[in-house]
């Protein structure tokens, strides 16, 4: 697109990769050196841009003292199962609006996206009481049903506009040849779509994923507290901020999604975009 | 393909069950979304709004009708009031810095160049750390004694002592605009790559032709082009900011004092510290009515073309 023939273009052009690249990954480096430091080296008024000594006890303090493995485990418990209850119910509903016509559709479609003028505070205020009265708080089942909040309206267009593409013909072929509406849609859409079943479910778990405000108000016990808060608890208080420790826990707390994401990426990018934005 | 227009009486009379049997299958499936959907988010909704009108303290047992009572206190109470205007400038600083550093990026990373993959997909990286984790990662770069920043800008000539990012009225301000800007530039830099697809390089060709610079060409072509896509990016960019809560409870907790307390950590505070439910209620429906112009905007450039 851009013509970088001068040196002058190509010189403006590295010139704005770098800085902006700076800005995007140099604090992960700096966060990534920084675990490995020893604390004689962590706390010097001179930082070193790379670690004098390779120090691996930041590390094995955030895996034995604390509840680290613990709360990583119910951050994807937790993530995981909400994230694939809200493509459930996005792909059924989302089909349901894409290819059947029926009265109320549209305003129905209108009342779920409307959804994003609820604030999320809001709702947790109406939420806290609820899952009291059912005797859910502080459980893992109801912080998993709580997760739905943040992302089930966009997840439902997100899937209506991709069924919505799907040529009518392939549904109507199969109704011809005698396959019921659900056989059509267990055996031959779903099948489809599965690239944007995927996108949803990891939509939807980038949200409870980064979630702090719900998982620290809904879970009070520490056998059933979540990565975020967790991490806020233990390292960065009024009493204390071991920076070292916290740094080697977050990249330990990060890894296994870093990891999904690095083999999901390609389906990520387009997806998400094509269901916000036109 | 095969042909459905068959006239004859047992065809039509089939089709017609059919019919009928598409819309129950589809109410069907209905059911479960709009059931959670209810349940975890409409009803919660409407209580909220109407707990407004209420006294619900912890010192309350049951809720007390008040009337436009907290409402008159939110008019009255400065601080409510404050942090509105404190919530609008994070929302426009962010989203405006978003905006620039993600569609310079975009252009950037549409660009065909060697290592290009590389850097699109590390630039996933900000979005997929847990909230906490973005926040430890910039309050230990900005750490007010051993933090990075502060060693950059001294030895570099900038400031002649330390800055006090997250003690200070206006550091804290710039902390979280910046940490929530990292964070959202993974996500603006897709919407506006995808917005890239449709432009046309004939277009761009010919406007080379004539001698346009590259200058020429953003400002010309592509910024034209992006302008849908610029509005609606910059529509839900806003109310992502305005629903913001947790990098900055996580960054300030809402301090120095109030300097960062923007409508998210005043609701929850009320709510979860101070147990007043029906002021933060009450806040509440200040903040849903912010939101409102922005989604109704959102949603009707959604369903524009439907």
């Amino acid at each position: 697109m851009f013509e970088l023939r001068s040196w002058q273009a190509r010189l403006g052009f590295g010139c704005l990769l770098l800085l902006i690249a700076f800005f995007l990954f140099f604090p992960v480096y700096w966060a990534l050196i920084s675990a490995f430091k020893g604390n004689s080296e962590l706390y010097q008024l001179n930082p070193t841009l790379f670690p004098g000594e390779i120090h691996f006890g930041h590390f094995i303090t955030a895996l034995t003292e604390g509840n680290l493995l613990l709360q990583l485990k119910n951050s994807l418990l937790t993530s995981t199962s909400s994230a694939l209850l809200n493509a459930a119910l996005a792909s059924l509903a989302g089909y349901s609006f894409a290819k059947f016509e029926y009265p109320g559709k549209k305003s129905l479609m209108l009342l779920i996206l409307s959804a994003q003028m609820f604030p999320f505070g809001v709702l947790l205020i109406s939420i806290y009481p609820m899952l009291q009265t059912a005797d859910l708080l502080d459980t893992k089942l109801g912080l998993t049903i709580s997760y739905i909040v943040f992302a089930l309206p966009v997840s439902t267009y997100m899937m209506y506009s991709y069924f919505k593409q799907l040529p009518n013909e392939l549904i109507e072929a199969a109704k011809v040849d005698g396959a019921s509406n659900f056989r059509i849609f267990y055996r031959i859409v779903l099948p489809i779509s599965f690239p944007a079943f995927i996108t949803v479910t990891l939509y939807a778990f980038m949200w409870s994923w980064n979630d702090l405000l719900y998982s620290m108000t809904l879970i009070t016990s520490e056998t059933n507290r979540t990565v975020g808060p967790g991490l806020l608890l233990q390292y960065i208080n009024e009493n204390n901020a071991d920076w070292g420790g916290a740094m080697a826990a977050s990249f330990i707390a990060a890894s296994p999604v870093i990891l999904v994401f690095a083999l999901l990426q390609k389906q990520f990018i387009g997806g998400v975009t094509s269901g916000a934005v036109k | 393909m095969v042909s459905t227009q068959n006239t004859d009486k047992h065809t039509t009379g089939r089709r017609r069950s059919l019919k009928a049997g598409d819309r129950r299958f589809a109410l069907m499936i209905l059911i479960p979304a709009m059931t959670a959907f209810l349940i975890m988010v409409f009803y919660p909704f409407m209580d909220a709004m109407s707990m407004a009108f209420y006294q619900f303290t912890i010192y309350d047992l049951e809720p007390i009708f008040i009337g436009f009572s907290n409402f008159q206190s939110i008019l009255t109470n400065p601080y409510v009031l404050e942090s509105w205007v404190t919530t609008a400038i994070f929302v426009v600083g962010t989203t405006a810095l978003t905006m620039c550093v993600g569609l310079a990026w975009a252009l950037l990373m549409y660009q065909n160049f060697f290592g290009r993959s590389v850097f699109r997909t590390l630039t996933l990286l900000p979005w997929i750390l847990p909230s906490t984790v973005s926040a430890f990662i910039w309050a230990w770069m900005l750490n007010g004694k051993y933090g990075i920043v502060n060693a950059l800008l001294l030895g570099s000539g900038v400031v002649d002592e330390n800055i006090q990012f997250l003690s200070d009225d206006l550091g804290a301000m710039m902390a979280i605009i910046l940490t929530r800007t990292w964070i959202s530039i993974p996500l603006f830099m897709s919407f506006f790559l995808a917005g890239l697809q449709g432009l046309d390089f004939q277009q761009i060709e010919a406007a080379r032709l004539d001698g346009a610079s590259n200058w020429v060409v953003v400002r010309r072509i592509i910024l034209p082009h992006l302008r849908p896509v610029f509005l609606v990016t910059a529509a839900l960019g806003m109310i992502g900011n305005l629903q913001q809560f947790d990098i900055i409870y996580a960054l300030t907790g809402g301090g120095p004092i109030r300097s960062t307390t923007v409508l998210s950590i005043e609701v929850y505070t009320q709510a979860f510290q101070n147990w007043d439910l029906g002021m933060a209620s009450a806040i509440g429906v200040l903040w849903v009515f912010t939101l409102m112009p922005l989604v109704v905007y959102y949603l009707r450039s959604l369903f524009k073309e439907d």
